[in-house]
């Protein structure tokens, strides 16, 4: 841990998994996302923080597919995904959640756990019926991974339990679960602890620091600072679409530009 | 397992569906032993109801499995029945060489044309663009066919049209070979309380025909049916019911939703077809009247009546369609033309519906439907709780 700050963002990375450059989103007169770069070290867990209206969403929304940059570049793992669609991007390893936890009418949860595996051959309508052995094979596979990350965020006894009747915290669970079994190089957390308890915030927050040392990069948008400070190591400040400071926790918290942008008040 | 286990190992749902369909079938027995239906009549309603079922399966496919808005239903029921015509009626302008197979393929093909080319334009975008093309569609494909008059013969319909398995070896002349079976009548009852005839009549050529056009479509809606439900507990019917409620989701994740939706709503669309071609054997005869719009809208309403998303509520959904359709029509002898007590508005309104009941059965759908959504609004036979593909449970359930 530094005390290192940098004025905009640090682009100095030795092996950046996300690189976005120049950045530039508007709606109508509106400017979300103005010139927007940063990077993400691998390994590491990066936080988005910001005022509301700095552009988070927006940027996770860019860099995920859902929105097409008017200007700008990303790259994932060096390959430019810039406009391409979400499942493209989501095959090249970025593997986003949403900030309300989506519910999957009709489904048992470690049904709605099985979406998220890549690569199923059971998903080609064809080899359901020229190879239902290899389907069979992958499908029992999956089925055990899904119960075995289950078990990992210590939710295995929710399984068969309709997807629906869990309580907002079990879903943020198995939306992270889901996320895991995608297998993801990068994994972009929207807002994971928003509107849950402090108790399960920590659980979340503990569940997070354990995938990244299992390897797992992750960048996450929070407005709850205890929650990034104790878990994000770089922090990236925006403030109206683009990066204002980048730095750790303490380095951060103690800038007066970062204060002002919260305030309200001109930034330096 | 015993028929007493497997009742009782129904839900209540289930057990209320497989009575009900049970005593329909009981009534429809009675009706044809007393002569209240024709032999004939009652393997046309059969028929009727396998057509239906195609219909509201195929709908299934593409609105309870991926949430796809389709309102032209009736079109792609009409390219499939249009397609067998044009082939195999006497009078078809086109006069296209080639049998039943023919026919099917062209059906297949066509309505999986139709279907590509309305959905590539519209899948991309937001859910309502495709309900809105799609009725345009509908509207379009039967002005085709009214005014196409050097194709379709217009709205004079293609006739002719010979049964299933005419000319086909061994199949085809097999009616002409069977007995033909004559049923003395009878009669029966408790003397002094009532009598009724039974039987009286004889199972010629045409019953056999008939017969073998019923089994046919048995088979094929079986085969559609146990294909449908294999692909809908698999890996990729997952997908689509995760498009369902979620396409974001989906995409996230990394499926190519617009390729899963372009696939659910081709499959639905050829199945549909099947059952445009199935209705062309049953009555002999299509014309453009086939593809009003009325249709599509019977077909949705099995489909939310039965449970979107359910195989098994599609099927049941396409037999109350047609037990409505056809029934309204017997009712009116039935019911007693006055309303037994005098209470003057009520006497009216019951005039006006029985001695009318084509007029007032949409009314009657109507009322179910409402009913239906009120009481139960998931439908009659939701889908199952876990839908997983079965092999794949063996080991990992201890």
């Amino acid at each position: 841990m530094s005390d290192a700050l940098t004025t905009g963002a640090n682009r100095e990375k030795d092996d950046p998994v996300l690189e976005v450059e120049g950045l530039r989103k508007r709606f109508g007169g509106l400017v979300a996302t103005d010139d927007a770069s940063f990077a993400v070290e691998r390994g590491e867990i990066t936080a988005l923080i910001g005022p509301n209206g700095a552009g988070k969403s927006t940027i996770f929304n860019l860099v995920s597919g859902f929105y097409e940059p008017d200007a700008g570049t990303v790259r994932v793992d060096g390959t430019d995904v810039t406009g391409k669609q979400p499942h493209e991007i989501a095959d090249e390893g970025l593997v986003r959640t949403f900030q309300t936890p989506r519910k999957l009418e009709g489904m048992t949860v470690r049904e709605a756990m099985l979406v998220g595996a890549g690569d199923q051959p059971g998903e080609s309508f064809l080899k359901l019926f020229t190879d239902a052995a290899g389907v069979a094979a992958a499908e029992r596979a999956n089925v055990e991974a899904a119960h075995e990350m289950l078990e990992r965020f210590e939710i295995g006894h929710l399984a068969t339990q309709p997807a629906t009747d869990l309580s907002g915290g079990q879903m943020k669970l198995v939306e992270l679960a889901r996320a895991m079994l995608a297998e993801p190089e990068l994994l972009l957390l929207d807002e994971p602890v928003a509107g849950v308890n402090p108790t399960l915030a920590n659980t979340l927050s503990d569940h997070i620091a354990r995938l990244n040392d299992d390897g797992v990069t992750v960048c996450l948008i929070e407005h709850d600072m205890e929650f990034v400070m104790n878990l994000a190591d770089p922090v990236i400040v925006l403030d109206r679409g683009s990066v204002l400071v980048e730095g750790s926790p303490d380095a951060v918290r103690a800038d007066d530009r970062v204060i002002d942008a919260y305030l309200g008040g001109e930034s330096a | 397992m015993s028929l007493r286990e497997r009742y009782g190992g129904m839900t209540r749902a289930e057990q209320g569906v497989s009575l009900f369909v049970c005593g329909f079938t009981a009534l429809l027995v009675v009706a044809l032993l007393t002569g209240g239906l024709t032999p004939s009549y009652t393997l046309y309603l059969a028929g009727l109801t396998g057509m239906y079922v195609l219909l509201s399966l195929g709908l299934n496919a593409q609105w309870g499995y991926t949430g796809l808005i389709n309102f032209s239903v009736a079109a792609f029921f009409g390219l499939g029945a249009y397609g067998a015509a044009l082939v195999t009626a006497s009078n078809s302008p086109l006069a296209i060489p080639g049998g039943v197979l023919v026919g099917l393929v062209l059906a297949v093909v066509g309505s999986a044309v139709v279907a590509t080319a309305i959905a590539i334009p519209t899948l991309r975008l937001r859910a309502d663009y495709l309900a809105i093309a799609s009725l345009g569609l509908a509207e379009v494909v039967r002005q085709i066919v009214l005014n196409q008059r050097d194709w379709t013969n217009g709205s004079g319909g293609l006739r002719g049209i010979p049964d299933v398995f005419a000319g086909w070896p061994v199949l085809g002349p097999l009616p002409g070979e069977l007995p033909g079976l004559q049923f003395a009548e009878y009669a029966v009852g408790i003397p002094g309380l009532f009598r009724i005839r039974v039987l009286g009549f004889t199972l010629g050529e045409p019953f056999w025909t008939d017969l073998l056009n019923f089994v046919a479509v048995v088979v094929f809606v079986a085969a559609v049916y146990l294909l449908l439900r294999r692909v809908h507990r698999s890996p990729w019917g997952r997908v689509l019911r995760t498009i369902r409620s979620d396409e974001e989701l989906a995409s996230a994740l990394g499926k190519d939703t617009y390729a899963f939706k372009l696939q659910s709503f081709v499959l639905g669309s050829v199945v549909m077809a099947l059952g445009g071609v199935f209705y062309a054997y049953l009555v002999a005869y299509v014309d453009p009247g086939d593809l009003e719009p009325i249709n599509t809208f019977y077909v949705w309403i099995a489909v939310i009546l039965g449970g979107s998303g359910s195989n098994r509520g599609a099927m049941f959904g396409g037999f109350v369609v047609v037990a409505i359709r056809e029934g309204t029509r017997f009712a009116s002898d039935i019911l007693p033309a006055r309303l037994p007590v005098d209470v003057p508005v009520l006497v009216d309104v019951y005039g006006a519906i029985v001695s009318d009941f084509g007029s007032t059965r949409l009314l009657i759908v109507g009322l179910l439907i409402v009913l239906v959504m009120r009481l139960r609004p998931e439908g009659v036979l939701p889908p199952q709780r876990e839908l997983l593909w079965p092999s794949a449970l063996e080991e990992t359930d201890e």
